[in-house]
């Protein structure tokens, strides 16, 4: 694929639009986890492994707590750019041997940075598995910041910002409705940067952030596949353990207030299709109330049976595609639910329709029917997420980073069959109201452009 | 570089874990008495099933101008089959947690299914109503004409990256069936009627056109009896699979420049007629282009990304249908570094046929390949999804696992004689760019011919005489 398919950088918000509900649900066993064995090494470091011999290959995830959120103006974008300069060169290895050692003994690896964390993945076969972590460790402790390649790999991400926001209308919308809707909190900072921070970053900021935040103390590391737990438990204490501890990083204390009325932002652009989305604040990913807001936001807008799906694109025609979104992070992050209008067609009206969706959610609440699907969309989700090792790696550090601990992944079924149809009501009168939210409409300049000729009217 | 030469030193290894290590599974396999070809595979690590059901001919039956035929009747069987109506029929499928979708592609149609365990006899059934019991209602048929149209619209609005092969294909293959748009395009889908669709159905799907393909946590020996039940008297499609001929390599570089004036990159694909799905040189050809634009250390990677900063990736790749289909090259780059970054891929191209691959090349293209295999055969979806594939192209399980042998097989000589053979001279690439065509429009024309068109045009290449 011509997309970064292996690029290195993901970002939360790309993520955020393709994906439907992260749902997991009725806590089953688990073939294999009882197995799951973890270590925390004396430098602070915790290693999470679950010896799983499907395939001859293992997927290692090392997740750091860093991203856009411990950010500040100057510096926006500088978690996401950092992601990249960890794949260009140390103290042992030239820029670029990394991936040419890697790729050279069979593994990939790609990573993707968030608001909230940065993630390091690589897949190899279980063959090779002490040169991972030889290679893994040795950015972790001897990184090197080569002046020519943080001037390269500015053009880098430079170029993903033009593709995946200047370029893409609703990376425009969102990027500007998520600096609108927070005023205090560092959500508000794009996690590929600003343009002119792109510009702007110096080699002593990223020396800073390595210090800062690239210490054994504030990663966690999931290793999943063909591997002997003891075995790797000896690389880690070869590779890892005398990786000196850091001082903890600088917590993000910073709430955002309430919210005392509704904003609204325009962009305009060029566009056939206008887009309206809508951003409410609700929880942290930790909270039960974020549990509700999935299931919440996937009875409204998760798949072709869903309310918005047939109200909008079914019965009315009023939207191409309709989608919700969580923003799961460690503070309280954002609902949404967008739509694509159709070309010409009434922005104001397929906002009006949306509003009724709402309103009668919070009026009737969900139907049991409702409920039960959604259960067992969780459910069904929960065990897509483990067919492959890659999705344990993502499933365990979901739960370790977020949740605190990864065995609560293996409760995430129950909890989700725990949530009723009375919390869902209450959730969309509170957390859904016209004062909590921020509307953004993207339109064509000046008159909104004619239907496409040869269209199917 | 010590710790390079402890990677090649660690090499064998790997090898070794890659050839032994990847054996397809047992399948049980069987033709219905209408010609359906079944496949079963059991595999109980989670409580899935998935279902691929492969349906011969594809975009290839579409009338000529009406291309999208074939994908929105992929769209509408599922709006409504037996006794389910569209909204009840999305019901049935959500309210249990299964997933099931239908597209078409240029030389088959499909279902893909995946239910959890407790619910394969409602799969079966969903499937089974889906494709011998559609209800083609003509008010649904008019939705989905429309939204299939809006969606293209929509796309215009997005991410370029996602039309490149769109205009890609219809540009290199232009008057040839793989030029024709397997979704269609504005313009064609808006000449599609309801007719045309039973048409198409009645012609060109049909029990002895299928390939049925069930992975996962389920028993084989009441699943056959049970396919057998649901799929093994259907009638035969009407008509004869469509073939197809190989289409001709392009000479010189016709270029085709698609105007979308706010674009800040220009997005380019530059390509020539490739290989099929059973040339023999097909494993020489994933070992060249792993090396020259399949992996993020790949020769064009490494000159437009890694060295210069122009881009955010650049890649190659082939995609073969039974005739021989495209290999090109994607890449973009800010619309001021337009000319720079095409030149730089084009200088690439001409490297890789002056200096094909070293010996280290060789070594680490055929460890990445191994390397990176078993992943893509890991879940019931890609098992079901590739025993399909082996079944479409009369391929067995060989294909697999000999997979290892034949990526080792590779040496100096195939590698030349691949490069020669399959990949296109610099000086015989089609062009399409789509950019903000006022800034580039002159400086593109040192390629060679310059075609114009809108990104609002309702075509994905220019209205042919």
């Amino acid at each position: 694929m011509l997309a970064g398919a292996w690029s290195a950088a993901g970002l939360a918000l790309a993520m955020a639009l393709t994906l439907g509900a992260v749902a997991q649900a009725a806590s089953p066993e688990v073939p294999g986890a009882s197995q799951i064995v973890t270590r925390t090494l004396p430098n602070g470091m915790k290693l999470v492994v679950w010896p799983d011999k499907d395939i001859p290959n293992v997927a290692m995830y090392t997740w750091y707590r860093v991203g856009s959120r411990n950010e500040r103006p100057g510096i926006t974008g500088i978690s996401h750019f950092f992601e990249h300069m960890m794949f260009n060169g140390t103290k042992t290895r030239a820029p670029g041997e990394f991936d040419r050692v890697m790729e050279g003994n069979g593994g990939a690896n790609n990573a993707y940075t968030s608001s909230d964390v940065t993630v390091y993945q690589n897949w190899f076969p279980s063959s090779v598995t002490g040169l991972i972590f030889d290679l893994e460790s040795d950015r972790m402790r001897n990184l090197d910041f080569d002046a020519g390649k943080v001037e390269s790999e500015r053009g880098v991400v430079y170029s993903e910002r033009r593709s995946s926001i200047d370029n893409d209308n609703f990376g425009t919308l969102i990027e500007q409705m998520q600096a609108t809707a927070f005023v205090a909190h560092p959500y508000q900072i794009p996690t590929i940067g600003w343009p002119s921070d792109i510009e702007g970053w110096k080699v002593t900021d990223l020396q800073d952030y390595y210090r800062q935040y690239y210490a054994p103390n504030n990663a966690v590391m999931f290793i999943v596949g063909d591997v002997d737990p003891a075995a790797v438990f000896k690389l880690a204490d070869q590779y890892l353990a005398g990786i000196p501890a850091q001082p903890a990083p600088p917590a993000v204390t910073t709430k955002e207030p309430p919210q005392l009325g509704e904003r609204r932002i325009r962009i305009e652009r060029d566009a056939q299709t206008p887009l309206i989305a809508m951003a409410w604040h609700t929880a942290a990913a930790s909270a039960r109330e974020a549990r509700v807001m999935e299931v919440l936001l996937s009875i409204l807008g998760d798949g072709d049976s869903s309310r918005l799906y047939q109200r909008l694109v079914e019965k009315e025609q009023a939207a191409v595609d309709v989608g919700t979104q969580f923003d799961a992070g460690f503070d309280p992050g954002l609902a949404w639910v967008y739509a694509v209008v159709p070309p010409g067609g009434d922005v104001t009206r397929t906002e009006k329709l949306i509003d009724e969706e709402i309103a009668r959610l919070a009026k009737d609440g969900p139907t049991a029917t409702e409920i039960t699907k959604a259960r067992n969309q969780a459910l069904a989700g929960f065990w897509r997420g483990l067919e492959t090792i890659s999705g344990k790696a993502q499933a365990l550090g979901q739960y370790e980073v977020f949740h605190g601990d990864y065995r609560k992944l293996f409760d995430a079924p129950s909890e989700y069959e725990s949530i009723t149809a009375d919390e869902v009501k209450a959730a969309a009168a509170t957390v859904l109201r016209p004062e909590n939210r921020t509307v953004g409409v993207l339109e064509a300049k000046a008159e909104p452009k004619a239907p496409a000729k040869g269209g199917a009217k | 570089m010590r710790s390079l030469a402890l990677a090649f030193a660690l090499l064998p290894m790997a090898l070794a874990v890659g050839a032994e290590g990847v054996k397809f599974p047992a399948y049980k396999s069987a033709t219905l008495p209408n010609g359906a070809v079944v496949a079963l595979i059991e595999k109980r690590d989670t409580p899935l099933v998935a279902m691929n059901v492969t349906v011969r001919g594809g975009g290839l039956g579409d009338p000529t101008g009406r291309e999208g035929t074939a994908s929105l009747f992929t769209d509408l069987i599922q709006k409504g089959a037996g006794n389910r109506n569209a909204a009840q029929f999305a019901e049935a499928i959500e309210n249990v947690g299964g997933s099931l979708t239908a597209g078409a592609g240029t030389e088959s149609l499909g279902v893909n299914a995946s239910f959890m365990s407790r619910d394969v006899d409602l799969m079966l059934e969903l499937v089974a109503d889906a494709l011998q019991r559609p209800r083609l209602d003509a008010a649904e048929f008019e939705k989905a004409r429309t939204l299939a149209v809006q969606s293209i619209v929509a796309a215009k609005d997005a991410d370029p990256r996602a039309l490149m092969s769109s205009y890609g294909d219809a540009w290199l293959f232009r008057g040839h069936p793989y030029g024709r748009s397997v979704g269609g395009s504005e313009a064609s889908l808006a000449m599609v009627k309801l007719d045309d669709i039973k048409r198409y159905y009645a012609e060109h799907v049909g029990g002895d056109r299928l390939i049925i393909t069930v992975v996962g946590d389920f028993d084989a020996a009441t699943m056959l009896p049970q396919l057998e039940r649901s799929f093994g008297s259907w009638r035969k499609a009407g008509a004869a699979v469509p073939t197809v001929t190989a289409p001709a390599r392009v000479t010189g570089r016709p270029v085709l420049l698609v105007d979308k004036p706010d674009a800040t990159q220009t997005y380019f694909w530059l390509g020539n007629v490739g290989a099929s799905r059973t040339d023999p040189a097909r494993t020489a050809q994933s070992v060249v282009n792993t090396v020259f634009g399949g992996r993020f250390t790949s020769m064009l990677n490494t000159e437009l990304r890694i060295k210069s900063g122009l881009t955010y990736g650049a890649s190659s790749s082939f995609s073969r249908p039974s005739q021989p289909g495209s290999f090109h090259i994607g890449s973009y780059a800010e619309t001021s570094k337009t000319v720079q970054a095409i030149d730089m891929a084009l200088d690439t191209l001409a490297r890789l046929h002056k200096d094909g691959l070293d010996a280290d090349q060789l070594k680490s293209s055929q460890s990445y390949i191994l390397g990176q295999f078993p992943p893509t055969i890991e879940t019931n979806g890609q098992i079901a999804a590739r025993l399909a594939d082996m079944l479409f192209y009369g391929l067995g399980p060989e294909d697999v696992n000999e997979y290892a042998q034949r990526v080792l097989k590779v040496d100096a000589a195939a590698v030349r004689s691949t490069i020669d053979q399959s990949f296109p001279q610099p000086d015989d690439v089609v062009l399409v760019l789509i950019g903000d065509a006022a800034k580039i429009r002159d400086a593109v024309k040192k390629y060679g011919p310059v075609t114009e068109m809108k990104i609002t045009d309702p075509r994905f290449a220019p209205a042919t005489k």
